[in-house]
Formats: C-alpha cells, sequence, structure tokens
C-alpha cells in the first residue's frame, strides 16, 4: 500500500505544516480586533469539540451529548476555583482528572447497550447536567458563575510575568492546548490503538472475531475524547469568567456535531478544524443578514447532509483528488491490511 | 393534601401527559416508518399552535373547524418536508447500514430544518406571546372539587385522537402497510405496497398528530416560539421511558411523566425535571428498551 502506518511525511507537506505552524504563532501580531481574537479562540474551542465527537464516532457511536463534558470540565475548574480558591494551574488538571471519572463511570455503563440507547442516554445526560447545574444552588442556580478567577501570572525567565488581562496570552494558552490534544489525538489514531478503532467502525463483528474486546477500546475513546472536552472546559470558564447552564443546553450538544459534519465525518481531526472554522466565521461575514444568519445556517447543513455527505473536505477529495487521505483517511484496501495486522493474521 | 389539590393535579397531568403522548406517537411513527430521527418535531409543534392561532383568532372559525385545519395545514408541512428534503435523506440510506449512521444523518438534516422553522417563526412572528381566549373557560364543580374544563376536553380531544389513530394503524390497509413497511421496506414492496408513497403518509401522519397536540395546547398557554425545544426533549424522554415503537409504552410513558411533573412542579419545584432526568437514565441503564419496548441496535 502506498499510505502505509509508519509512511514518512513528505517533504512539501512538512513545509506546509511549518507555514501553518508559523501563521498560528504570528496570528495575534496580524489581528488587531480583540472581538476577531475572541471568535479565533472559541474556533479553536469547537474544533476541540468536533473532534472528541468525532473520536466517539470512530469507534462507531453517535454522542448526542457531546458538550455534556465540556460544561462538567467548566463548572469542575470553577467550584475548584471559586469554592477551594485554587489557581487555574491546579483547577485544570483537577478538573481534567474530575471529568475522566465522570466519563469513565458514565461510559461503563452506557457503552454496553445498543448505538440507539447510547446516543439517547447521552443526550438525556448532557439534559441532566444543565438542569442540575440550574436547579441546584451549590452548582450557582440558573444565574451561574460570575468572576471566575483568571489564571495567574505565569512566571517566564528573563521577562515579566505574563498577565492573563489580553486576549493574547489566552490565545498562546489555547493554542498550546489545542496543539497537545492534536499531537495527542494523531498519536492516538495512528497508534495500534488507532487501528483497532478503525477496525471496529469497520465491521464490529469483524473486529470481535479477531479477539478485539469491543466495550473495552469504546470506553477508551469514550473517555478520552471527553477527557479533552474537559481540558477545554476548563480553560473556557477562566477565560470567559462567566459560566451559565444556559450556554451548555441540549442543542449546544448536537450543533457540535456540525463541526464533525460539515467538515467531513471520515476525517477525524482535519474534519472539525475545518468545519468549525466555518460554522464560526462565515456567520461573522454574514453580519447583514443577522436574524437570517440561522436560517441560512440551516440551509447551508441541508443541502451538505443532502447532496455532499462526505461533508466538505470529503467532496473536495472526491472532486479534486485532494490528497490528505494520505495522512488522515484510509482507503478499504488499506483497513482490510489493518485489520489482519491487528489479529496478527497472515494472509 | 387536600381531595380537590388532588383532583386537579391529577387533571392537569394526565392533559399533559395526553400533549406527550400526541407528540411521541407521531416521533414515533415518524421513526418507525421512515427511519428519521426528527429533531424538527418541536418545532411542528410549536407550527401547529400558530396555525390554530392563524385559524381560531385571524380568520375567526370555530374551535374545532380551526384544529382540523391546522391538523391539515401541518399534515400538508409534513409531506413537503418529507418530499424535499428527508425523501433525499432515505435515498443514501442502504439496507444492512448501522443504525447509527441513519440517526447521524437524519438528525442533522432534520437540524437544519429545525433552525430554519425555528428563526424563521422568529422573525415572522417576533418574540411576543400569543394567546388564543379558552373554548372551555367554564369549572366543572363536582363537589367540593372543581377542575378546569379546557383540561378534560384536552384529554377527552386526546383519546378521541388516539381511538382514531388506533383505527387507521390496525383497521385499514393503509395503517397496515405503514405497519408492514416499518418491519421490512424491501419485503412489502415485493407485497405490492409502495413504501415511498407510505413513507410520505406516514411522516405527515406523525406531523398531523403534531398540530393536534400544539393546536389543543394553544388555547391553554400562550403561543410562543421557544415552545419547541423544551417539548422535544420531554417527549424523547418520554419515547425513551416508555420504550421505542412501542404504542402502549409511549402511552404509559407520556402519563407517568404528565403526572410525575404535575405532582413535582407543585411540591419540589423546577428540581421534579432533575430528577425525572436522572430517573429515566438509571432506568434505561438497566431497561435499555424502556418499559415496553425492546432493545434495538
Amino acid at each position: 500500500m502506498k499510505h502505509g502506518i509508519n509512511q514518512k511525511i513528505p517533504a512539501s507537506r512538512s513545509i506546509g505544516l511549518f507555514v501553518i505552524g508559523v501563521l498560528l504563532i504570528v496570528l495575534p501580531f496580524l489581528l488587531k480586533s480583540p472581538y476577531i481574537m475572541h471568535i479565533v479562540i472559541m474556533t479553536f474551542i469547537g474544533i476541540v469539540l468536533g473532534m472528541t465527537f468525532s473520536m466517539i464516532y470512530s469507534v462507531g457511536r453517535i454522542s448526542l451529548g457531546a458538550g455534556a463534558f465540556y460544561a462538567i470540565g467548566a463548572y469542575a475548574s470553577a467550584l475548584l476555583a471559586m469554592k477551594l480558591g485554587l489557581s487555574f494551574w491546579l483547577a485544570l488538571p483537577l478538573a481534567t482528572i474530575i471529568t475522566g471519572i465522570i466519563a469513565l463511570g458514565l461510559g461503563s455503563v452506557i457503552l454496553k447497550g445498543s448505538g440507539l440507547s447510547f446516543g439517547v442516554i447521552s443526550l438525556l445526560f448532557a439534559l441532566v447536567i444543565v438542569q442540575a447545574t440550574g436547579q441546584v444552588p451549590f452548582f450557582g442556580g440558573w444565574g451561574g458563575f460570575w468572576g471566575i478567577p483568571a489564571p495567574d501570572p505565569l512566571p517566564v525567565p528573563f521577562h515579566t510575568p505574563i498577565e492573563f488581562v489580553r486576549k493574547t496570552p489566552y490565545y498562546y494558552l489555547i493554542l498550546s492546548l489545542f496543539l497537545l490534544i492534536v499531537l495527542g489525538f494523531h498519536a492516538l489514531y495512528t497508534s495500534r490503538i488507532g487501528r483497532t478503532w478503525r477496525a471496529i467502525k469497520l465491521s464490529p463483528q469483524l473486529a470481535e472475531t479477531l479477539g478485539i474486546n469491543l466495550y473495552r477500546y469504546r470506553l477508551l475513546a469514550f473517555v478520552i475524547a471527553s477527557t479533552a472536552a474537559g481540558v477545554v472546559g476548563s480553560f473556557f470558564s477562566h477565560y470567559n469568567r462567566v459560566i451559565e447552564p444556559g450556554a451548555f443546553g441540549g442543542f449546544f450538544s448536537i450543533y457540535i456535531q456540525l463541526y464533525s459534519v460539515l467538515g467531513g465525518l471520515e476525517f477525524y481531526i482535519l474534519g472539525p478544524v475545518v468545519g468549525s472554522t466555518i460554522v464560526t466565521f462565515v456567520p461573522e461575514f454574514l453580519r447583514v443578514a443577522e436574524e437570517f444568519e440561522p436560517i441560512i445556517t440551516g440551509v447551508v447543513l441541508v443541502v451538505v447532509i443532502l447532496f455532499f455527505p462526505g461533508g466538505i473536505l470529503g467532496t473536495l477529495q472526491k472532486f479534486l483528488r485532494f490528497d490528505i487521505a494520505s495522512i488522515f483517511a484510509r482507503t478499504s484496501k488499506g483497513v482490510k491490511a489493518l485489520l489482519l495486522r491487528v489479529g496478527n493474521v497472515r494472509q | 393534601m387536600t381531595v380537590s389539590l388532588f383532583a386537579q393535579l391529577l387533571i392537569n397531568g394526565l392533559a399533559m401527559g395526553m400533549l406527550y403522548i400526541l407528540v411521541v406517537l407521531g416521533f414515533d411513527l415518524i421513526l418507525r416508518v421512515t427511519n428519521i430521527f426528527n429533531f424538527a418535531h418541536g418545532e411542528f409543534y410549536m407550527l401547529g399552535a400558530y396555525a390554530l392561532y392563524f385559524t381560531c383568532v385571524v380568520l375567526q372559525l370555530p374551535f374545532i373547524v380551526a384544529l382540523i385545519l391546522s391538523v391539515i395545514a401541518l399534515a400538508l408541512l409534513g409531506g413537503i418536508c418529507y418530499i424535499g428534503v428527508f425523501q433525499w435523506v432515505q435515498r443514501r440510506f442502504k439496507p444492512g447500514m448501522p443504525f447509527t449512521y441513519l440517526l447521524l444523518t437524519s438528525a442533522m438534516a432534520s437540524i437544519g430544518l429545525r433552525m430554519i422553522f425555528s428563526q424563521g417563526a422568529l422573525v415572522s412572528f417576533g418574540t411576543t406571546a400569543r394567546a388564543v381566549p379558552s373554548v372551555f373557560p367554564q369549572m366543572i364543580a363536582i363537589g367540593d372539587v372543581s377542575i378546569p374544563a379546557e383540561r378534560l376536553a384536552t384529554i377527552v380531544i386526546g383519546l378521541v385522537v388516539l381511538a382514531g389513530l388506533y383505527l387507521l394503524m390496525f383497521k385499514t390497509k393503509l395503517g397496515k402497510s405503514m405497519r408492514a413497511v416499518s418491519l421490512d421496506a424491501v419485503a412489502s414492496s415485493l407485497q405490492g405496497i409502495n413504501p415511498s408513497r407510505t413513507y410520505l403518509v406516514g411522516f405527515a401522519v406523525g406531523c398531523g398528530l403534531c398540530g393536534i397536540a400544539g393546536g389543543i395546547i394553544a388555547p391553554i398557554f400562550a403561543v410562543t416560539t421557544d415552545m419547541a425545544g423544551h417539548m422535544l426533549f420531554l417527549a424523547l424522554l418520554v419515547m425513551l421511558l416508555g420504550g421505542i415503537g412501542s404504542y402502549k409504552g409511549a402511552i404509559l410513558g407520556g402519563i407517568i411523566v404528565g403526572l410525575l411533573l404535575s405532582f413535582g412542579y407543585h411540591f419540589i419545584g423546577g428540581l421534579s425535571e432533575l430528577f425525572l432526568f436522572i430517573s429515566a437514565i438509571v432506568l434505561l441503564i438497566f431497561k435499555p428498551g424502556g418499559i415496553l419496548g425492546e432493545a434495538r441496535d
């Protein structure tokens, strides 16, 4: 196979990645408007959430409550900071761990059922989170938390400590979290675990006959994805400094899927990148017709679903012979080879 | 707790439960016959209430005529949506496709439709709540128990519709063909049933049921554009609780949720919804198919 597993990234592509990397680093100096910076930061959050949805999709499960663990991360971090007075740098890892534990508890129960029951229970769980944070005064009530402390100044050698007042430090913070998550996800998708996930997605029955424990691998994907959502949730609560239950409602979860579906479901990392960027930025250019913007988004969504089922990247790949496949996607032949490799079976 | 309070809460709960039953039966019918998970269903309910407002208040028609007209309008709208959108979604379905894929595709298409409808309604009707004058403003007094007549009327209309739906689904050829298609579309087309026509009728009937629910809620509560989302989530809960694809389950789930919320709001306030959702999750963990349904993959 040309698109092998351990294929080296060709020189042209590494130059492309380098250019994108430099662009991301100098972006705050190019964009002066704090409003645009805010949208860029929210786009990064959207990308990570879309990637968590795609990771659960990559093991053949549809989560309709992708926003639930984002909300848990945000609330855990806010509670740790407000009630215990912890700094952001301690609250972030603790909130991540709390999110992971809750995901492990929920996932170990609901992943045993069918695909439909997983989808609907995850949606109900997202609604429970909204109700619980709204109804219980300890979690802030419907008014939410106000005045969540910003991250403490970060000491840097040979420089004054970085104060988290303006958008730029937040941008670099979310950029580094984002890159960490992307690298981690990419490493997972290309590792043995990722190959097993693809095998499960392709055919659960076949994977099971090769001795793969479906439940355990699905649980792994669910917990990792939810933990990543918790990381950005924690960031969001200290960035926005206000969180309220209404922001994490049932339709918020559903709109997260839009990022993945619009970008291309089979592109687990690039799909959410494209989808989230388009969904966040295109309405900004449609400001002329602000009240008609959801209608336009809805029409675009219906058209994409009906006529471009592969999403934007899938369609590009089909018509322009766009060669992103070699890094992220796979051909069916390749997967068959993978299946055999996972099961250590020789042809 | 006095007898009169108990009776009022009971009647209120049953009336709300009847609404959930109508919405859920429509949702369930669409899901089973056409395999489409319709997130826009709450919007059809909202549009049903607006249709009744239009026919009853603007055109000054008598209530029953207005209700029938708005149901026909909703069924037509459902048919148009099916032909315009969901028919094309279904073309992507192939036999043997995993259910998760069907769920995702139809869910995304219907979310797009939902955005169009809800924002369209907001743009054209505005945020002001519309009020339809009560059709049965009387109070029925039995001893010291007084019950609003409109709640009783809701239950009675709901029961009539349920009986009609039963006759349609189990006593007519059309209902038989819908049930056959929901079991196996390919096999039923071999028996001379036209699946695409059956899909269209099933979708229209499901939306018509929403029209009835929206129509009978309009004189009781104010008609606003944000009534859709809450109803959709409660309807999903009722469907899961009762069991997907079970008429008896939908009715049982609707009654349970209606009564629990009616008594819950009165005694523990807003926390009742939280308890309802948590207990539903716990129940679904132990009985994934709901109370009366079968688990399905």
